[in-house]
């Protein structure tokens, strides 16, 4: 068994972004002022330009016109101006490989792109109140795996697979391994970052959302929009399509074969377009 | 969309092409190795001819492009029903030959306890097999279903093909 204390306090965890820490208060926050939100864009110099690059885009500006920052925001609207800087901060953290999940270079941050915008489109389907909360959980679900991945690498999957068997989910035999799975660790990380509790929880329950005491429809969206992703192929490594859909979800949601699929075409066209606006960025993405 | 090599890949092996998801490529290099990673739900398919020397894959996500004919129309490859036909179309372009061609398939995993709910992944494979079935296409070696995502490699150079799961290797063709 691992020690989830230990786990938690190694040298080389993952940090919360810095301007992210900064951003989240504002970002939660619907009625967050452009100028505070100007102000925290200002002091990191990668997120400025991906917020100038955005807004002088072929999807936003016009062709050979320059926007500085203030009109860059302006242009972009805050939906997408509060999208991009999520983006790029969590891009920062999830870009690289990750050992043991088995995912490689730009993987993990393609497939949490891709949760973020299923969470998004499933939220505003089923008329959960905010789209945006469950872009962001989404966006989040799987930090856990990057705090397994700098623990064990890829001793990871030997360490989980002896505990597998054909019917067990992936979360069941990294229980039985380590006394906890990665959606735990996720959100220990979230704590651990300050992130408000129903973010944390939406983490934690993301393979395993609760029908009945504590059920939020936050959990079931991000639940589904995992599951959305994995169908697509985007973030599948050595857990593989090792999970299971909750009844309730499939219920509730109104869930079936033709609206799946429809949501993996929206969301692999969607993934194109957000891939397309974010440029260098992106195409860390798509390096299989 | 095609997946960008990386520097380090195209050091190791030049001939190296990514497929990414709802892509296919072809090639005559007779260096080539083709890939496709992460396969879930979707399937990846190769066609090769030894006489030609001309290889492709295709990784499709879904059966059929009546869902959304206006992305069928942008992303074919996204679909089996319009996929598969580009990939037949493309490699006889290069000089296939339908006869000789040996065709591989691998993926079409599900999510634990579908129940047949959903059953993306079967849907894909039972599409591939009708649109083989129509056309008279054998397949020569398949790794389908399961719940464990796969990549999957054709070498150019003797039209090898491989399926790697989790940490096991195994050749597809020659069976």
């Amino acid at each position: 068994m691992a020690n989830m204390n230990e786990l938690l306090t190694m040298d080389r965890l993952p940090a919360m972004p810095a301007a992210l820490a900064r951003a989240m208060p504002l970002l939660l926050d619907p009625n967050s002022s452009l100028d505070a939100i100007e102000k925290v864009v200002r002091t990191d110099e990668a997120l400025t330009a991906a917020v100038l690059r955005l807004a002088n885009s072929v999807q936003f500006g016009s062709p050979g016109r320059h926007f500085d920052l203030r009109r860059a925001m302006t242009r972009l609207g805050q939906k997408t101006l509060r999208s991009c800087i999520l983006e790029q901060q969590v891009a920062g953290i999830v870009a690289g490989d990750n050992a043991a999940f088995g995912l490689q270079r730009g993987a993990m941050w393609r497939s949490s792109l891709a949760g973020a915008i299923a969470a998004e489109e499933l939220a505003r389907e089923c008329g959960f109140e905010d789209p945006s909360l469950a872009f962001m959980c989404g966006l989040l679900r799987d930090i856990g795996k990057l705090a397994l991945n700098v623990k064990f690498g890829d001793t990871y999957l030997d360490l989980v697979s002896v505990h597998e068997t054909e019917q067990s989910s992936f979360i069941d035999a990294e229980r039985a391994a380590l006394g906890f799975d990665h959606a735990q660790v996720g959100a220990a990380l979230a704590r651990k970052w300050k992130l408000p509790e129903r973010i944390a929880m939406a983490i934690e329950t993301h393979h395993t959302p609760p029908e009945g005491p504590g059920h939020d429809q936050l959990f079931d969206v991000v639940h589904a929009a995992d599951a959305i992703c994995r169908w697509a192929g985007l973030g599948v490594g050595v857990d593989g399509l090792e999970y299971r859909l909750a009844e309730h979800v499939r219920r509730g949601m109104k869930l079936d074969r033709r609206s799946a699929e429809r949501i993996i075409a929206l969301v692999w066209e969607k993934l194109g377009q957000v891939e397309d606006a974010m440029g260098d960025l992106g195409k860390q993405g798509v390096a299989a | 969309m095609a997946g960008a090599n990386t520097l380090q890949q195209q050091l190791i092996s030049p001939g190296r092409v990514v497929v990414g998801i709802a892509d296919l490529a072809m090639t005559a290099d007779p260096d080539g190795l083709l890939v496709t990673y992460a396969l879930g739900s979707c399937i990846g398919v190769t066609v090769f001819d030894p006489v030609a020397r001309v290889g492709g894959m295709l990784h499709f996500m879904l059966p059929q492009s009546t869902l959304s004919p206006d992305k069928a129309k942008k992303s074919p490859c996204m679909f089996a029903d319009a996929g598969v036909p580009l990939l037949f179309t493309k490699a006889y372009e290069l000089g296939a030959k339908k006869e000789r061609l040996v065709v591989c398939a691998a993926g079409g995993a599900e999510i634990l306890a579908d129940e047949g709910h959903f059953k993306i992944g079967s849907r894909n494979r039972t599409m591939l097999r009708k649109l083989f079935w129509k056309n008279n296409v054998l397949l020569a070696s398949e790794d389908t279903g399961g719940s464990h995502s796969r990549t999957m490699t054709l070498r150019l150079a003797d039209g090898l093909v491989t399926v790697k799961s989790k940490n096991e290797e195994r050749t597809l063709w020659p069976t």
